[in-house]
């Protein structure tokens, strides 16, 4: 597997768009965060009365799901990404020149998903540095480990947009469509067959449990989330979904290419 | 030992059969040519065996073994097109595809000056013309100095000089003992580079064998002299030809294969009167024989 990643580090090492894609959504992850941080102390500085309702979210032990829960905002970063770089091998037709060369379909498949995990855990440590240093300036918090299951959460749930995404790149082959897909149904359609399922057809919870929303209950808004995601499944039952459709994902893909022409 | 065992192997997509129940072997040692018009499922052929397409029925066996991807790093393929990462440069690319094979890089420089791209090398794979991306193809191929070699259509794209060195390569490769596998459309590509050929039309196998049995059963001189008709009385009469044809002046005797002797024949006219003017060996029109191949 070591020489694996070996050669899928090869093919993005000198791949501009890996870089930039990286780095502005390093730095988006600071900038939405510091915007949400910046946000709040003005909303309590005008109004004292509202941090009865917003709590501390960048004190210890909030800010875990708070960081978690801003950043996720971002994930379609990533997933896009990773939607070029297996579009990307469609295109130049490398996909079929690795098995040609000696790659089984089921490395080629593997590999970009192990990769997807490892980028994933990148970005994860990431957001436990920014959830730290958001921590630790704010006045009057004291660090604490309480709560840091959420930084497994923002692992799972990077995991799962990210997969998602390769998911659409495999079904649908096309950058542009796998993109435009991805971004509609993320930001609208899930959203609107969510509300339908729980509201209009009063199936709560079924609708939590779409692909990408049950990852988003799993690590909700830090206040007023039981309002928002009234009668939400246990935690538990949200991160064994969003595993499930991980590995979904991943034998969809490995049916698709170990089955198929290339 | 065989390099290729193809057994039965039939490809359809959706109702067109790109492939009927197509048999051959490649025999150790022989550049193997897969020759047919375009469409006629050579591409299709190569694809299966290299795994990227999955035959509909039927089997193959690379070195006499089940396939398996280690056999593929044995083999130095080039299919349809020179497919790489356009972003990255010549070397960088090789750099890849050495890594997949389990090779060092210590063969890139060496491939790269084959195919005399080193000067390019550094620049990315999309700034390339069409010609020097079939050159990183062919130097991709060589990396790790495989036993066997795959090539599709291997001169597409090239100019006149290019082509010529690519057939000198191959010649070359041929020398050292390599067994390459070649599909063209080109008749006298195969003619000139190939040992063996296989001859394919719309999915079908009609024949394959021996270069110099299946593409010329017939040798042909041409021969001319001042007085074409006394010439032509005089040729007929002459022992060992088949028949005789006058194609616009240029009188033609036909002969079993290797038993055209021109010394005999310009000692016979010359006896009989006739001096020549003309007088040359030529196989048999191999145009003539695809199209008598591949039609009806």
């Amino acid at each position: 597997m070591l020489q694996l990643l070996k050669i899928e580090w090869l093919k993005v090492k000198n791949y501009k768009a890996f870089w930039i894609f990286s780095i502005l959504y390093s730095f988006a992850i600071l900038g939405i965060n510091y915007t949400g941080y910046y946000i709040n102390e003005l909303t309590v500085q005008n109004m004292p009365a509202s941090q009865v309702i917003l709590g501390s979210p960048y004190s210890f032990p909030k800010v875990w799901q708070t960081v978690g829960f801003m950043s996720s905002w971002l994930l379609y970063f990533p997933g896009i990404l990773f939607i070029m770089l297996l579009t990307n091998e469609f295109n130049f037709k490398t996909h079929r020149q690795n098995i040609i060369d000696g790659w089984t379909r089921q490395q080629f498949v593997t590999v970009k998903f192990v990769f997807a995990i490892l980028f994933s855990i990148v970005a994860t440590f990431f957001n436990f540095l920014v959830a730290l240093l958001f921590g630790l300036i704010t006045t009057g918090s004291h660090f604490s480990f309480l709560g840091f299951e959420n930084i497994g959460y923002i692992f799972i749930q990077t995991v799962a947009y990210i997969t998602f995404a390769m998911f659409l790149a495999v079904l649908f082959r096309k950058s542009g469509t796998a993109i435009a897909v991805f971004f509609l149904y993320g930001l609208i359609f899930e959203w609107l067959i969510t509300v339908i399922i729980n509201f209009k057809l009063e199936l709560t919870p079924v609708g939590y449990f779409l692909p990408l929303q049950v990852t988003d209950v799993m690590l909700p808004i830090p206040f007023g989330n039981k309002v928002i995601y009234k009668d939400a499944p246990d935690v538990w039952i949200l991160v064994i979904s969003s595993l499930v459709y991980i590995c979904g994902y991943y034998f969809f893909a490995l049916k698709k290419f170990t089955k198929e022409d290339l | 030992m065989l390099i290729l065992t193809v057994e039965n192997l039939s490809k359809n997509y959706g109702r067109i059969q790109a492939l009927k129940n197509v048999s051959f072997s490649v025999p150790e040692g022989t550049v193997f040519g897969i020759l047919g018009p375009n469409g006629s499922g050579k591409t299709t052929m190569l694809g299966t065996i290299m795994d990227i397409l999955k035959p509909t029925t039927g089997s193959y066996k690379l070195f006499d073994e089940v396939p398996e991807s280690a056999h593929r790093r044995r083999i130095g393929t080039l299919l349809e097109t020179p497919n790489f990462y356009h972003y990255l440069s010549g070397v960088k690319n090789l750099e890849i595809a050495a890594e997949i094979k389990q090779h060092g890089k210590e063969d890139i420089d060496h491939v790269l000056q084959t195919v005399d791209l080193t000067r390019r090398k550094d620049s990315k794979f999309s700034t390339y013309s069409l010609g020097m991306k079939q050159r990183l193809a062919i130097a991709s191929c060589l990396l790790g100095n495989p036993k066997v070699l795959v090539f599709d259509e291997p001169t597409n794209g090239l100019d006149p000089v290019g082509i010529a060195e690519i057939r000198e390569l191959m010649k070359e490769l041929h020398r050292q003992g390599k067994t390459i596998i070649m599909a063209s459309h080109l008749l006298d590509e195969v003619e000139k580079v190939c040992t063996h050929v296989a001859i394919l039309k719309r999915g079908e196998l009609i024949t394959s064998g021996n270069v110099n049995e299946i593409l010329s059963n017939e040798d042909m001189v041409e021969v001319g002299a001042a007085d074409t008709n006394l010439l032509q009385e005089v040729v007929k009469n002459m022992g060992a030809v088949i028949r005789v044809t006058n194609d616009g002046g240029v009188v033609k005797l036909f002969f079993l294969v290797g038993t055209a002797d021109l010394t005999f024949i310009n000692n016979y006219c010359f006896k009989n009167g006739v001096t020549l003017n003309h007088l040359l060996l030529k196989k048999k029109s191999l145009e003539a024989r695809f199209f008598e191949l591949t039609n009806n």
